[in-house]
């Protein structure tokens, strides 16, 4: 039987992929700009990472796990410490003007709606 | 339009420890069954428990903050995840050897804002010395350190 030999194929790569946690967010629909406030607690400032590839937002939070080392985890209500949320922005955003803040746990976004070019009016000389 | 992109994996780790939960009628807020922490009115009813299990989730209700227990040689560790809470907001008390946190939390929708209070209790096992309890709050997670008694901490004993 050769079973063996395919089921480790199979088998999920354990510890290869890192496991993440989808974090609780809200989004607010300002009429200038989106206002994202998204819950990372346990996460400081230096372990906050926002990217906007393309119209992928994407926000990591790592918990920098200094006061976990040397403890035994009792009971776990997440597998996974750290966080990953992926948002489609759909809107063209003015990705120069982005700014986002960190208290508390939490992480504010605020992405500003670009505003479309006004329509010029061009004299005849 | 901002809409959510992949769905990451919302685990528990169930195998990690046997935990009931239960919400007496009389009491708002989850106390957590840590074998020995807690005696639980289902003991006798594993079935009835394994039915609470499935209907309560075990991942942060906004009411519920999530909790996680940490030990090592000297103290156990209860770290509540309250994200967006001042420390002059959360309350932290304890009676019958029940640890109680509270919190007041202000929940924005839209224009009007309300306050929610979170709550979670931990039933603590006799080994916990009442006296020394501390906590903190650090990026909006409680941790709240309890001592362990001194003749419940691990001895070496040398061989003379």
């Amino acid at each position: 039987m050769n079973t063996t030999g395919t089921a480790n194929k199979c088998a999920p790569s354990v510890g290869v992929t890192e496991s993440l946690r989808k974090p609780l967010y809200s989004v607010v629909n300002a009429k200038e700009a989106f206002e994202i406030e998204v819950e990372l607690p346990g996460v400081s400032k230096s372990g906050v990472s926002i990217d906007l590839e393309e119209d992928i937002l994407s926000v990591r939070g790592e918990r920098s796990g200094t006061a976990l080392d040397g403890w035994k985890a009792l009971h776990r209500e997440f597998s996974s410490l750290n966080y990953q949320l992926r948002l489609k922005v759909t809107t063209p955003v003015d990705v120069e003007k982005i700014v986002a803040s960190l208290e508390e746990g939490i992480l504010k976004v605020t992405l500003p709606i670009k505003v479309a070019s006004q329509a010029r009016r061009i004299d005849v000389a | 339009m901002i809409e959510a992109r992949s769905q990451s994996k919302h685990q528990t780790t169930r195998n990690l420890m046997k935990i009931a939960r239960f919400t007496p009628a009389f009491q708002f807020g989850r106390t957590t069954d840590l074998g020995p922490w807690l005696r639980h009115p289902l003991a006798g009813f594993p079935a009835m428990a394994q039915l609470f299990e499935d209907f309560l989730p075990a991942v942060a209700v906004s009411s519920n903050p999530a909790a996680d227990l940490y030990e090592d040689t000297d103290h156990y560790y209860a770290c509540f995840e309250i994200p967006g809470i001042k420390k002059e907001a959360v309350k932290i008390e304890l009676h019958d050897r029940v640890l109680q946190v509270s919190a007041e939390r202000r929940v924005k929708a839209g224009a009007t804002e309300s306050t929610r209070t979170i709550s979670r209790a931990l039933a603590l096992p006799n080994t916990v010395q009442e006296t020394g309890i501390s906590a903190k709050l650090e990026d909006g997670i409680l941790t709240v350190t309890l001592p362990k008694q001194e003749s419940r901490k691990l001895k070496v004993i040398t061989v003379s």
